[in-house]
C-alpha cells in the first residue's frame, strides 16, 4: 500500500518475472501486496521506524507495569505484595526492558525516520539490512520476555558475577538474558553499520557535514559508540555463557577468575551505553528548541564537537561506576578526574540550549514543553552525576537510592522527555495530522508532576542510607513517607505516559490534518509531504545552508537550496524481502534453542536440534538475500 | 507568565510535600548525613562542598533558563513574520563557560583528592590503638573475626570509641558491601580479592549497617549492626567471648550441672544434633554458619533483621525461608567437593524439629551471654 | 541502491560498512585478548593436577609459526585473487581463490590437531583443556574465535569460488570480493596479534 499518487511499473533490470522467494515458494513481494505482508517484508525506513516506535512504545508499557510493581511493592515497609525472588525479576526485567526494548528502539525509530530525510536521502545504504535490524530486535525482544513464563532471570540488568554464574543463578533466567542481549546486540550492530554508511555516504549534494542537523551528527555518534562499545558486552555474555555451561572460569574466583573482570568488560559497554541512550535525546531537543525560538542554534560547531567529546570521553570513565570495588588508588584518582571532566562538554550543551531561546522568541507547544522539561531535569541529574563523580561522596551514594534517582533523572527526565518532544513534534510529519495541543500540554504536565514527585525524594532514601534491589526495608527507618509519595507519583507518571500513548493512536485515527511544515521549522524532513511520499523526495535537492529549509524561506538568496536532477528513469526504490524476516527467526530459533539446551521446551527435548536448524535457517536466509539482490522498481512520481 | 507562574506553583508545592513530609529529618538509623566519626564525616562534608556547588549552578543556570523562557516568551501582539535576530553564537561567551565549568570542577576535586588519599590506608594519626577486623561475606550474614584478639562473632561488631578500626573485606560466595553509613561510605567485598577500608566511631551507640551489593534473594535481609562502647567494655567484651560459654557446648549432659533446666538441657542436646555442624560456639562446631558464642547477648538475630527475642527466635528457627527466602539455614548448604563434585549438607528442612525442641534450642541459645 | 552509486566519500557503501564491522571486530578481539593477557599477569603459573606446567612445554610453536606462515600466504593469494579480479582474469581469481582457501583450510587443520594435541596432552605435557585452567579458559575461547572468524571467512570464500564459474560472475563482483578481501586480512592480521601475544610471550 503506498503513500501518495504515482505511477509505479515494476521494472527488474532486463527481467519482466518478479522475483520469488523460500525456494520458489511464493513470490518477492510486490506494490499492492496484502498490507500484512507488506509491513512484515518492508525495506522502507519510514515504516521500519513506525515498527520501532510501535514496538518501543509497548515495552515502554510493559517495563512501566514491571515499575508500577516494584513501587506498589515499596509502598509500604515489610509489604508482601511480591516475593523478594519476583521482585527481584521484576527490577531486573524492568531495567533491561526500559534500556534494551524502550529507549533504544524508540531512538531507533527517529533514527530511521528522520536522519534519512534530514540529510536528503531516499532511504539507508541497506534497506533490507535495516529491515533486519527491526526483526531481530523483536527476536531478542520476545525472547527475553518469554522468560517471565519460564523463569525470568534475577540477577539485576547487570548480572554482576558471581551472582550471575551457575552456582548462584542455576535456572534458565540468566540464559534468556544472555541470549537475548546477544541477540539485541546483533541487531544495534546492524543498525549502526547502516546508519554510519548512510550518514557518511548519502548526502544530498552540498550538505556538507558541518551543515548536517544536530540529531543526524547525533545518530552518527551514537552508531559510532554503539558498533565499538557493544563487543565488551558480547564478550562479557560469551565468557558467562561459557562459565554457565562449558565449565570455563572466566568470573569463578575458586578457579583463579577476577569476578571484577565482569564488571569492567561490562561497564567498558556499559557506560558508553548511556551515552548511547541521551545522546539521540540530545539531537531532538537540539532541533525543537530552535525551531520554537525561531532562532538557530546557538554555537552549533562546540555542540557537535561536545557530543564527539562526550562520546571519546565516554569510553574512560567506565569505573566510575566501580568505585567501591577496590580499583586501587590510581585507577581511582584516573577515574574519578575523567567523569568529572566529563561534565563540561555537557555543561556546554545546555549553556547553549539556553543561548539558543536567549532573543528568541518562544511558543510553547507541546514539544517546546517536553524539551524544556528535558533541560530542566537533566541538568539536576548532571548535578547528581557531579555529586557521583567525587569518590568519597560516591562511597555513601553507590547502590543506595541515589543512584537510582541520578539515573532516572537523566533517563527518564532526560531521554524519555526528550523522546516525547520528538514524538509530538514530529508526529504531524509521521501521521499528516497535529496532535491536540491541550491534551498534549495535561500529558506533559502530569508526566513532569508525577516523575518528580516519584524521583526526588528517592535522592533523600539515598542519603539516609536505603540501598537499592532491597525488595522490602524495615517500618522504623524513616523511610516510609519518602517511599509512598514515590510510589504516587510513579503512578501519576504512568498516568501520563499511558495518555500520551493513548493520544498517539487517536491522533492517527481521528486527527486533523496539517500540511508539510505546520511549526515553520528549519531542517529538511519538513521539506516533504506530511507523511512524506515512498520515495522522500521527488527530486534531491542541492544544499547551500545549515537549516535549508528555513533559509530556503527566510535565508539569503545564495543560501536558498538548488532544484535537484530529476531521475532520467523514475525513482529507482528497492524492493521489499523476505529474508530479513526469515533471517531474524532463525536467530530467534538460535537464541531459544540454547536458551532450554539440556531442558525441555514445553515438552520437547531436542532443542539443539532447534538450535542447528535456526542456525542453518541463518545461513540460508543469507545466501538468498544476497542472491535476490535489491532489485527494485521504478516510481514516476506525477509533479515535482 | 501563567506557564512561570505554574511552573513556580508546582515546585512550591511538590517540595512543600517533601518538606513536610519528613520535615526533611536526617539523622535516620542509616543516615549518611548523621556521620559519626572521621572518615563518614569527610564524606558528609565533600556532599555538602557538591550540594552547595550545584545549588549555586541550579540557582544561576536554571535561573537564566527561567529567565530566558519568561522573558523571550512570544507575546500575543507580536508580529509573526517578524523574526528575533539569528544570532549563530558567541564564542567569547562559549569558551568563557568551559572555563567556568572546568573552575567549578576544580571546587569538587580538592575534597575528592582529600577522601581518596585519607581512606585508602590508615593514616597515622589514627594508628594508636587501632584494632583490627576481618570481615567475610556470606548469603547472607556476616562473619567478624578478631585475628589479634583470636575471636570470631558475627553480624555485631563491636568496636572501642575513639579507636580506628581496620576492616579487610573478603567474600565467601558472591559481592557484597559492607556499609556503615554514620561512619564510613561503603566497600565492596570481592570473591577473590581482599580490601582495605577504616572507620572509626566517635560516640557510642548502636550503629546500622546493611550490604549494598545485590546478592540474592536475601539481599535486602543482610542488616548487620556495630556496637561501638568506651574502651574497658570493649575489653571486657573480649575476654567474654574469648571465655565463651560457661560450660562448652559439646559438654556430656551427665557433665552438665543441676542449675540447668530440663528444656535447656533438652535444647543443648537438639542443638548438637542438628546446629553444630555449621554453628561454632566457644571454638567449637562447624564454619558454614553465624558464630554464636554469646549469642544470647546481640540485640539482634537474622543479621540484624530482627530483634533477639524469644518469640522471633522461636520463628526463626522454625521457618527461616519465610523470613528470608532461599535461606541456607532451612535448605542446606551446598559445598564443592575437591574433584568437583557437590555435596549438601543438610538443613533444617530435613531436621523434623517439634514446637518444643525449637523452644528448647531458644532458651539454651538465650543462656549464651 | 547500486553499489557503484556515487557516495560523498568516495568509498562504496559496503566498502565503508566492510570498515566500520572491522572497527567493531577489533574491539571485539581487542575484548578477548585483553582478557587473556590479564589473566596472563594475575595467574603466571598454570597449573594442571596439582603442579606447576610450562606453557612452552605445551605448545609446539614450529606447528603454529609453520600455520601462522600458511595463513600469511592465504592473505597474499587473496590479495592476488583482487588484483586478478581488478584486471577482469577471472580465471586468475578463480585460482588463487581456491589457493585462499586451501592454506586456510590447512591452518584451520593445523589449529584442530594443535589443539587436539594439548587436549590430550604428551609426555612432556599433560592436557590442557577448556575447563581444567584459566590458561585454557582464556585461550580456546580466544584462539577459538579467531577460527570461527577464519571458518565463516572460508564459507564466504568458497562461495565466490563455486559463484565465479557463473556466468553472472563479473564486473559488479569487483568490489565485493574486494571486501570479502578486506574481512580476510583482517582475520589474518588479528591472528598476527594473537601469535606473539599469546604463543611468542609465553617463550620470552
Amino acid at each position: 500500500m503506498a503513500y501518495g499518487t504515482t505511477t509505479s511499473t515494476t521494472h527488474d533490470s532486463g527481467q519482466e518475472k518478479p522475483q520469488r522467494s523460500f525456494f520458489g515458494l511464493v513470490q518477492r513481494p510486490q506494490n499492492g501486496c496484502h498490507p500484512v505482508i507488506d509491513w512484515l517484508t518492508t525495506v522502507d525506513h519510514k515504516k521500519i521506524g513506525i515498527m520501532y516506535g510501535g514496538f518501543a512504545l509497548l515495552f515502554l508499557i510493559v517495563g512501566g507495569l514491571e515499575a508500577l510493581l516494584i513501587r506498589a511493592q515499596l509502598f509500604l515497609p515489610e509489604n508482601d505484595l511480591v516475593t523478594a525472588r519476583v521482585y527481584n525479576q521484576l527490577f531486573t526485567m524492568h531495567g533491561t526492558t526500559m534500556i534494551f526494548l524502550a529507549v533504544m528502539p524508540l531512538n531507533a525509530a527517529f533514527f530511521n525516520y528522520f536522519m534519512i530525510l534530514q540529510i536528503g536521502a531516499r532511504d539507508v545504504a541497506f534497506p533490507r539490512l535495516n529491515a533486519f535490524s527491526l526483526w531481530s530486535f523483536v527476536a531478542g525482544a520476545v525472547l527475553i520476555n518469554l522468560s517471565w513464563f519460564w523463569e525470568a532471570f534475577h540477577g539485576g540488568w547487570f548480572g554482576y558475577a558471581p551472582l550471575s554464574g551457575i552456582d548462584y543463578n542455576p535456572g534458565m533466567g540468566a540464559d534468556f538474558w544472555i541470549l537475548s542481549l546477544q541477540i539485541l546486540g546483533v541487531a544495534s550492530l546492524a543498525a549502526s553499520f547502516n546508519f554510519i554508511t548512510t550518514i557518511l555516504n548519502m548526502r544530498a549534494p552540498g550538505l556538507k557535514m558541518m551543515r548536517l542537523p544536530v540529531f543526524t551528527w547525533m545518530t552518527l555518534i551514537t552508531s559510532f559508540l554503539i558498533i565499538l562499545a557493544f563487543p565488551a558486552i558480547t564478550i562479557a555474555l560469551l565468557q558467562l555463557m561459557f562459565d554457565r555451561h562449558f565449565g570455563t572460569h572466566f568470573f569463578d574466583a575458586t578457579f583463579g577468575g577476577k569476578p571484577v573482570l565482569w564488571q569492567h568488560l561490562f561497564w567498558i559497554f556499559g557506560h558508553p551505553e548511556v551515552y548511547i541512550l541521551i545522546l539521540p535525546a540530545m539531537g531532538i531537543v537540539s532541533e525543537v528548541l530552535p525551531t520554537f525560538s525561531r532562532k538557530p542554534l546557538f554555537g552549533y560547531p562546540l555542540i557537535i564537537m561536545s557530543g564527539a567529546f562526550i562520546g571519546f570521553l565516554g569510553f574512560a570513565v567506565w569505573s566510575h561506576h566501580m568505585f567501591t570495588v577496590g580499583l586501587g588508588v590510581v585507577a581511582t584518582i584516573a577515574f574519578s578526574l575523567m567523569t568529572m571532566l566529563i561534565a563540561i562538554p555537557t555543561g556546554v550543551k545546555i549553556f547553549n540550549w539556553i543561548g539558543t531561546l536567549w532573543g528568541g522568541k518562544i511558543s510553547f507547544t507541546t514539544p517546546m514543553l517536553f524539551s524544556l522539561g528535558f533541560i530542566w531535569m537533566f541538568m539536576m541529574g548532571g548535578f547528581t552525576g557531579i555529586m557521583h563523580s567525587s569518590v568519597p561522596v560516591d562511597h555513601q551514594q553507590q547502590d543506595t537510592y541515589f543512584v537510582v534517582a541520578h539515573f532516572h533523572y537523566v533517563l527518564i527526565g532526560g531521554s524519555v522527555f526528550a523522546l516525547f518532544s520528538g514524538l509530538y513534534y514530529w508526529m504531524p510529519k509521521i501521521s499528516g495530522k497535529f496532535m491536540n495541543e491541550v491534551w498534549g500540554r495535561v500529558n506533559f504536565w502530569t508526566m513532569f508532576v508525577g516523575f518528580n514527585l516519584a524521583f526526588f525524594p528517592m535522592h533523600l532514601l539515598g542519603m539516609t542510607g536505603m540501598p537499592r534491589r532491597t525488595h522490602t526495608y524495615l517500618g522504623d527507618m524513616g523511610w516510609n513517607e519518602w517511599n509512598a509519595w514515590s510510589t504516587v507519583g510513579a503512578m501519576i507518571l504512568g498516568l501520563g505516559i499511558a495518555s500520551t500513548i493513548i493520544q498517539i493512536i487517536h491522533t492517527c485515527i481521528k486527527g486533523e490534518k496539517c500540511g508539510d511544515d505546520p511549526w515553520d521549522a528549519r531542517t529538511l524532513e519538513w521539506a516533504t509531504s506530511s507523511p512524506p511520499k515512498d520515495y522522500n523526495f521527488a527530486r534531491i535537492p542541492e544544499i547551500n545552508a545549515r537549516d535549508q529549509v528555513w533559509a530556503d524561506k527566510y535565508g539569503k538568496p545564495e543560501e536558498k537550496s538548488g532544484l535537484g536532477q530529476p531521475e532520467a528513469h523514475g525513482i529507482h526504490m528497492p524492493d521489499r524481502s523476505w529474508y530479513p524476516l526469515s533471517a531474524s527467526f532463525g536467530l530467534f530459533m538460535v537464541g531459544l534453542g540454547m536458551v532450554f539446551h539440556k531442558r525441555n521446551f514445553l515438552g520437547w527435548d531436542h532443542t539443539l536440534e532447534m538450535a542447528i536448524i535456526g542456525g542453518v535457517i541463518i545461513l540460508a536466509s543469507i545466501y538468498a538475500w544476497a542472491f535476490e539482490g535489491p532489485r527494485g522498481y521504478h516510481l514516476h512520481p506525477e509533479k515535482d | 507568565m501563567k506557564k512561570i507562574l505554574r511552573i513556580l506553583i508546582s515546585s512550591g508545592i511538590l517540595l512543600s510535600f517533601l518538606l513536610l513530609s519528613g520535615c526533611l529529618k536526617l539523622d535516620q538509623n542509616q543516615s549518611a548525613l548523621d556521620p559519626k566519626g572521621p572518615v563518614a564525616s569527610q564524606q558528609a562534608d565533600a556532599f555538602y562542598v557538591t550540594l552547595y556547588l550545584t545549588t549555586f549552578l541550579w540557582i544561576v543556570v536554571g535561573g537564566a533558563l527561567l529567565w530566558a523562557v519568561w522573558r523571550y516568551r512570544k507575546k500575543k501582539n507580536d508580529d509573526p513574520s517578524e523574526l528575533p535576530e539569528q544570532t549563530h553564537g558567541h564564542p567569547l561567551i562559549e569558551v568563557g563557560l568551559i572555563l567556568f565549568s572546568a573552575a567549578c570542577l576544580v571546587v569538587v576535586a580538592i575534597p575528592t583528592l582529600q577522601g581518596i588519599l585519607m581512606t585508602k590506608t590508615l593514616p597515622e594519626e589514627y594508628e594508636e590503638g587501632a584494632i583490627t577486623v576481618n570481615v567475610t561475606g556470606y548469603q547472607w550474614w556476616w562473619a567478624f573475626d578478631y585475628p589479634e584478639e583470636g575471636v570470631t562473632t558475627a553480624n555485631e561488631l563491636v568496636i572501642p570509641v575513639g579507636k580506628a578500626v581496620k576492616l579487610n573485606l573478603r567474600s565467601a560466595d558472591v559481592i557484597h558491601s559492607f556499609w556503615l553509613p554514620k561512619l564510613a561510605g561503603k566497600v565492596d567485598l570481592m570473591p577473590g580479592q581482599e580490601n582495605f577500608m577504616w572507620l572509626q566511631a566517635d560516640e557510642p551507640g548502636m550503629y546500622w549497617g546493611q550490604c549494598a551489593e545485590f546478592c540474592g534473594d536475601s539481599h535486602a535481609y543482610m542488616l548487620f549492626r556495630a556496637r561501638a562502647v568506651p574502651e574497658e567494655e570493649y575489653r571486657e567484651w573480649l575476654a567474654n567471648l574469648k571465655a565463651g560459654p560457661e560450660i562448652p557446648v559439646d559438654t556430656p549432659e551427665s557433665e552438665m550441672s543441676a542449675d540447668f533446666s530440663d528444656q535447656i538441657l533438652h535444647g543443648k542436646k537438639v542443638y548438637m544434633k542438628n546446629c553444630y555442624s555449621c554453628h561454632m560456639i566457644g571454638g567449637k562446631g562447624g564454619v558454614n554458619g553465624p558464630n554464636l558464642t554469646n549469642f544470647g547477648g546481640r540485640a539482634t538475630i537474622a543479621a540484624g533483621w530482627m530483634d533477639n527475642n524469644t518469640d522471633n527466635l522461636f520463628r526463626w528457627i522454625k521457618e527461616p525461608h519465610k523470613i528470608k527466602p532461599g535461606n541456607y539455614m532451612w535448605y542446606g548448604v551446598p559445598m564443592k567437593t575437591p574433584g568437583g563434585g557437590m555435596m549438601v549438607m543438610d538443613g533444617l528442612s530435613k531436621a523434623d524439629l517439634s514446637d518444643d525442641d525449637i523452644h528448647a534450642v531458644v532458651s539454651y541459645l538465650q543462656t549464651l551471654k | 541502491m547500486s553499489a557503484t552509486a556515487p557516495t560523498n566519500t568516495g568509498i562504496p557503501n559496503k566498502k565503508l560498512a566492510m570498515w566500520a564491522f572491522l572497527a567493531s571486530d577489533c574491539m571485539f578481539f581487542g575484548t578477548l585478548i585483553s582478557t587473556h593477557l590479564i589473566y596472563r599477569r594475575v595467574n603466571p603459573d598454570v597449573v594442571i593436577d596439582g603442579s606447576v606446567v610450562p606453557v612452552t612445554n605445551i605448545f609446539d610453536i614450529e606447528l603454529t609459526s609453520a600455520s601462522t606462515f600458511i595463513l600469511l600466504m592465504s592473505s597474499l593469494t587473496m590479495a592476488l585473487a583482487v588484483s586478478a579480479m581488478h584486471k577482469h582474469n577471472i580465471k586468475a581469481a578463480r585460482n588463487f581463490l581456491l589457493g585462499t582457501i586451501l592454506f586456510g583450510s590447512l591452518f584451520i587443520g593445523a589449529q584442530v590437531y594443535e589443539f587436539n594435541h594439548f587436549v590430550h596432552g604428551t609426555d612432556i605435557a599433560p592436557s590442557l583443556t577448556l575447563t581444567n585452567t584459566i590458561f585454557g579458559s582464556t585461550f580456546y575461547v580466544l584462539t577459538g574465535t579467531h577460527g570461527v572468524h577464519v571458518l565463516l571467512g572460508l564459507i564466504w570464500l568458497t562461495t565466490w569460488y563455486f559463484f565465479s564459474f557463473s556466468k553472472k560472475f563479473g564486473e559488479e563482483h569487483v568490489m565485493d570480493v574486494e571486501i570479502t578481501g578486506l574481512y580476510w586480512h583482517f582475520v589474518d592480521i588479528v591472528w598476527v596479534l594473537i601469535f606473539p601475544l599469546v604463543y611468542i610471550l609465553e617463550y620470552i
